[in-house]
């Protein structure tokens, strides 16, 4: 039998960003084999949830879900029906159906240069899951984008894939949503939002997900930080009061859809991150950092 | 849910300190033959363009391409299908910097002779990295520029 070589580690430019993957504990050929199926998986996520390719599910819902049911993927379906209960749960804090915000703001493309018109804020759940796998939207205004939660689904997918060929540990980064399993936990570094040249601190993670909003960059530009992406659904601003927010939770969708709620909300989502189990770090516009106490023993302060 | 609040130094807000932070990947030799497992290379273009055969058959073509940004160098190699389709794009080498330091020599020293495996760790022991969300796009673009000036080429 071949010995286990050390771990390998690659990346892909996946989902808008760079997609990392480092496996372990198993021969070169079996890791290599293992890391190609994962990124396979979060390809097939970016095929079916990106807002610019045409052909995705989404594009194919903004499109015609005013107009008749879609059936859309089961993956697709998953994401959107974790969506709907997490804007339940959050207030409408939470809310995919920004999308004609987010374009208004010049932060998602328009569709033939149009200015989308916007549906009224926080109405019903704008979203009609049906049975069969089928999407069906209320109103001819909405629009969804996905970019809130399809990156920490497509990590849980590529580790799902990684446990499947049997990797002893993995740890899937896209692009500061992350998600690791194995023996040893996981050091992440966190940077400053309004300074990524810092690190603020460390995170220990064993077995779990983490996953961070914050002020955009384009270090190939400026390292300034910009506006964020994400929108407060009730203002249908940029939220003033975190600047950046990392959550822990069991898995990364999750995590990756309640940085949002933080980033809006602030402390005010302690009760739907109790309730899924997630626990939190912020930076206010202040300057302090907050941590939820569950964090205490997981993160160490840089000097 | 209780919360610890913690000031930080003023130093982490406007701190010039710049760690560069880079990995790398693969070489281009791994890279070639992780696209084209067991296919033999031979060079179109210096450095820059492989055809690869394999059983005396074309396979496809091996491009190796880098983004240039003003604080930034990423490489990335593109695999083409002998139909000129994108097969695989696999980043080679990852630099991330803030400071004019990417520009010195002595700076792009370090990652002469390095192994791909060898996580260059410069700024201490940073692995995994969190915080804004890095853009992909200018290798996206290049993508699609070795896409069409090779995609043809291909056929």
């Amino acid at each position: 039998m071949a010995k286990p070589s050390a771990d390998i580690r690659r990346a892909r430019p996946l989902l808008g960003t760079f997609v990392e993957i480092e496996v372990a504990g198993a021969t070169e050929p079996e890791m290599a084999g293992a890391v190609d199926a994962a990124f396979a998986a979060v390809a097939e996520v970016h095929r079916l949830m990106s807002f610019h390719d045409p052909d995705s599910d989404v594009s194919r819902l903004n499109r015609e879900a005013h107009v008749r049911p879609l059936a859309v993927h089961a993956w697709t379906y998953a994401v959107l029906k974790t969506a709907a209960e997490l804007q339940r749960g959050s207030c409408g804090a939470f809310d995919i159906a920004v999308a004609p915000t987010l374009q208004r703001l010049g932060l998602l493309p328009r569709a033939n240069g149009s200015v989308p018109s916007l549906a009224p804020a926080n109405a019903d759940f704008a979203i009609e899951l049906l049975d069969g796998g089928a999407v069906r939207f209320r109103g001819p205004d909405t629009a969804i984008d996905l970019g809130g939660i399809a990156k920490g689904f497509a990590v849980d997918r590529a580790l799902d894939v990684l446990r499947g060929f049997g990797m002893t540990a993995a740890i899937v980064n896209a692009g500061g949503d992350l998600a690791a399993f194995g023996p040893e936990p996981q050091l992440v570094h966190i940077r400053h939002p309004r300074n990524p040249a810092h690190i603020v601190c460390t995170i220990r993670l064993e077995d779990e997900a983490l996953a961070s909003s914050a002020r955009r960059f384009d270090p190939f530009h400026t390292a300034d930080t910009f506006g964020s992406a994400v929108i407060d659904p009730a203002s249908r601003r940029v939220p003033g009061i975190v600047d950046g927010a990392t959550v822990r939770a069991p898995c990364c969708m999750i995590a990756d859809a309640l940085t949002k709620v933080v980033m809006i909300r602030g402390i005010e989502a302690s009760d739907l991150l109790e309730r899924y189990s997630a626990s939190a770090l912020m930076f206010s516009a202040d300057g302090t950092l907050q941590m939820s106490s569950e964090l205490n023993d997981a993160v160490h302060l840089a000097a | 849910m209780t919360w610890v609040r913690y000031t930080l130094p003023a130093a982490a807000i406007v701190s010039a300190a710049a760690p560069a932070y880079a990995v790398k990947y693969l070489s281009i030799e791994e890279a070639q033959k992780a696209a084209f497992p067991s296919a033999h290379f031979s060079e179109v273009q210096a450095g820059r363009v492989w055809k690869a055969e394999a059983g005396g058959r074309l396979a496809g073509l091996f491009v190796f391409d880098r983004v240039i940004g003003k604080h930034l160098y990423i490489d990335y190699a593109v695999a083409l299908s002998p139909a000129g389709a994108v097969q695989r794009v696999e980043i080679l080498e990852y630099r991330e910097s803030y400071g004019g330091e990417i520009r010195s020599p002595s700076w792009l020293a370090q990652f002469v002779g390095k192994t791909a495996g060898s996580a260059l760790k410069i700024n201490g022991d940073i692995r995994n990295i969190a915080g804004a969300t890095l853009s992909s796009t200018h290798v996206t673009e290049g993508v699609k520029r070795v896409l069409a000036t090779y995609g043809k080429a291909v056929r």
